[in-house]
């Protein structure tokens, strides 16, 4: 039953559309000169306000985003979102292409820092930190906010040194060995390669890559895992193992990870964060909560019909 | 799991930390050091013009050349030039050339042919060669003992090969083996591994030849182990080879690490703005200036300015800033071929900049960047001009101690020899390039196995 896309429009989106975006925002520092309208060209209010389904368990919140914007040169990519990201749980980012969601999920470690051009606004709360601050440590962020690529990366090193490096450059002064060994049994990797620690990691296959990759990041001990897609390109046994990888995980990790893979969500997140770009390709949130509300019972005609697999 | 000796709390999240700002540090010294290794061939560059706005050209050769300083020869020698290094330098370009030029003849005068008519082709074409190549051996090491037989008095000397061999000391029975056995063999089978066109054969053939042509040098180490003197025949090229050699390890000493320093900093710290664009463009620039230009650089600023005469190190220093656009240009490359992911990787486990590239770029890209090194290095090996330039000397009759002392190099005593009237010199000359193609080919082919080994399939 079609609802009318416009009128789903959130009718509580905030009055004041003539405030630029920066100012209005009341985080961080807005670049001088700079608006969103000016920069884009459009009014970006009308459907800024996202739909946040009721939290009912008891979380801890492991970052809060508000108002997170992100730029590249003069394009932007994600506008002013907010959203918790609950501790020790799967947080899936999903939408369509194009929608944000890896840009997103690099401002969480400050990842696009490295990008030419890039900047961030808004902000992201860390234990009890603004992450988008300029003077914070983006170093010390990336080795507590690890990350697992889409394309699995290891370095042409041997496996050992793979997991090891991380701990190696952080100081770790205790037993390496057992560091490696852990990092790799809660990958799930350890019983495929305890005979060959000395491979080199690119002569394992895309799945054990991957997972390689995942212990490289755990071995430092960080207490967030972002995954940007990281089962897209692997097959479906390897993203098996992936996925029942990350629900262990999120025992004892915060986990983020972005999918375009709707089954993919369903099944290894707790909670789903459902990202769209406009017309002018800027992303914005749409809808928030449980994973279960938001696969049962969305609220955003828009989330519905993406789910439904209407388009996307 | 408990997070023993890591670093962790949440205090070190704050900037400014001594370790921060110790990261900054190391990041401005790099690029004040990489700055440095650019700015200096450009301002000595920019001073040697203005000391020709000022003094004249003329001025800067006042000390400077040192071809000709010595004595004229006009002595002929009594002795001959073993005839058969003359006919080498002949035969060795073809033998060289043969592997690759035969099958594609083959293949042009008889396309489609059958694999085992190809190979017996390409055995066909090179095989004349091998016999040619033979016969004039023999020919000509049996005259050079007629000659030699009738100079000591030895009666009725024919030439006569079996006569040779049977009065051949052991030297010359293994130089009458490798050149005039083994070469012709290899020449064969050059032929028919370049016919079905497998490249490492056709290659490797060549390089034993090379290897056999050393080995007869070596047979005959009083032209590897002799000083320059005024009769061709007792002439050697010991104080060029070891002066190249000399001059080559300070050459890549200076220009490795700055060149490689500074292609970090353009690739890795330099924001893309003008100031990084104009330093690129100008590396080009400073790659396509001509070598003389460089020696009266090297003249002006080592030489008179830092008073370092015309000494190893100033011929080095002169050639390390010949050769840095060079370095820096494949060191740019060897660090581009690292792939954005690998970064991506080591700065997603929380590595600074400088750890990334420490562990993870600097490793990956070594390789290429030695290949570009070395490369590098045989591009300076047979330069002259600036050499010349700086006056380095043609007769040196020690070897350098000290890399203060005077020195010449091969491309300089070949110059020199090719340029006196006596045709001895003229061949001790040819010989002597062909050790200086037998070094360039070495380093060559060691930047090649080195690409190879080094590479990594991302």
């Amino acid at each position: 039953m079609p609802r009318n896309f416009f009128t789903l429009m959130r009718s509580s989106a905030p009055a004041a559309t003539d405030v630029p975006a920066a100012t209005r925002s009341g985080h961080g520092t807005p670049p001088p000169n700079w608006t969103a309208e000016a920069a884009t060209g459009v009014h970006l209010d009308a459907s800024l306000e996202a739909v946040r389904h009721e939290i009912t368990e008891e979380v801890d919140t492991a970052l809060q985003l508000r108002d997170v914007s992100a730029f590249y040169g003069d394009f932007q990519a994600i506008d002013r979102m907010s959203m918790p990201i609950p501790r020790n749980r799967v947080t899936a980012l999903i939408g369509p292409s194009g929608c944000g969601k890896s840009t997103l999920l690099r401002c969480c470690n400050r990842m696009n820092d490295l990008i030419p051009g890039a900047r961030m606004d808004g902000e992201i709360e860390f234990e009890g930190r603004n992450l988008l601050d300029p003077n914070i440590d983006a170093v010390e962020v990336r080795r507590r906010i690890g990350m697992v690529f889409q394309k699995p990366n290891p370095f042409p090193k041997s496996i050992y040194e793979n997991v090891a490096f991380g701990a190696r450059i952080n100081g770790y002064s205790g037993d390496m060995d057992r560091l490696v060994e852990d990092a790799l049994r809660r990958a799930a990797l350890w019983d495929e390669v305890r005979d060959e620690l000395d491979k080199s990691g690119l002569a394992l296959s895309g799945g054990q890559q991957q997972r390689l990759c995942i212990a490289r990041a755990i071995a430092v001990q960080p207490e967030i895992i972002l995954m940007d897609e990281p089962a897209s390109a692997l097959d479906p046994v390897a993203t098996l193992k992936i996925e029942d990888l990350m629900r262990e995980l999120a025992e004892e990790y915060t986990i983020v990870v972005v999918t375009h893979n709707m089954q993919q969500a369903g099944r290894v997140s707790d909670y789903t964060a459902f990202l769209l770009a406009g017309e002018e390709r800027v992303g914005r949130l749409v809808e928030f909560g449980p994973t279960q509300d938001i696969f049962t019972n969305p609220l955003d005609q828009r989330t519905e019909d993406y789910i439904t697999g209407r388009y996307g | 799991m408990t997070p023993m000796g890591m670093t962790a709390p949440s205090a070190q999240l704050t900037a400014f930390s001594p370790r921060v700002r110790f990261r900054r540090g190391v990041s401005v010294a790099f690029m004040v050091a990489a700055l440095l290794a650019i700015a200096v061939s450009m301002i000595m560059l920019g001073a040697l013009i203005v000391e020709i706005a000022v003094d004249g050209a003329a001025r800067l050769f006042t000390d400077g050349a040192g071809v000709g300083r010595e004595a004229g020869g006009g002595i002929l020698t009594d002795l001959p030039t073993p005839a058969g290094m003359r006919w080498m330098t002949w035969a060795l370009p073809v033998a060289i050339l043969l592997p690759f030029v035969g099958p594609r003849l083959v293949n042009a005068l008889a396309p489609g042919l059958p694999r085992i008519a190809e190979r017996a082709m390409g055995v066909i074409v090179v095989a004349p060669v091998a016999i040619f190549v033979h016969i004039l051996y023999v020919r000509f090491e049996s005259a050079y003992y007629v000659e030699y037989a009738r100079a000591v008095g030895i009666d009725g000397a024919s030439g006569n090969i079996f006569q040779v061999l049977g009065e051949a000391s052991g030297f010359q029975i293994v130089r009458l083996l490798v050149v005039g056995v083994l070469v012709p063999l290899a020449i064969v089978a050059a032929g028919w591994f370049g016919a079905q066109r497998m490249r490492r054969p056709s290659l490797i053939i060549p390089a034993i030849m090379i290897a056999g042509w050393v080995v007869y040098l070596f047979m005959d180490p009083w032209f590897l182990s002799s000083f320059p003197s005024r009769k061709p025949a007792e002439a050697g090229i010991f104080s060029a080879v070891t002066g190249t050699l000399y001059m080559m390890v300070i050459t890549a000493a200076v220009a490795f690490p700055l060149g490689v320093g500074a292609a970090l900093y353009l690739e890795e710290y330099a924001r893309r703005n003008w100031f990084s664009r104009m330093i690129q463009v100008n590396i080009s620039n400073l790659a396509g200036v001509p070598s003389i230009i460089y020696g009266l650089l090297g003249l002006q600023v080592f030489v008179r300015v830092l008073e370092f005469e015309r000494s190893v190190l100033a011929g080095a220093c002169t050639m390390a800033l010949l050769v840095m656009p060079i370095i820096i240009v494949s060191a740019q490359e060897a660090l581009r071929t690292v792939p954005p992911s690998m970064r991506e990787a080591a700065y997603a486990v929380g590595a600074t900049r400088w750890q990334m590239i420490r562990f993870h770029v600097l490793p990956y890209a070594f390789g290429g960047m030695l290949t570009g090194n070395i490369l590098a290095m045989s591009r300076a090996i047979g330069e002259t001009a600036p050499l010349i330039a700086i006056g380095a000397l043609t007769f040196i009759a020690f070897l350098a101690d000290s890399p203060t002392d005077d020195f010449t190099v091969l491309p300089i005593q070949i110059f020199n020899w090719v340029a006196r009237p006596q045709a001895g010199f003229h061949e001790i000359a040819a010989s002597a390039i062909i050790v200086l193609m037998v070094i360039l080919l070495l380093m060559n082919a060691a930047a090649i196995i080195m690409r190879q080994r080094t590479r990594t399939d991302w």
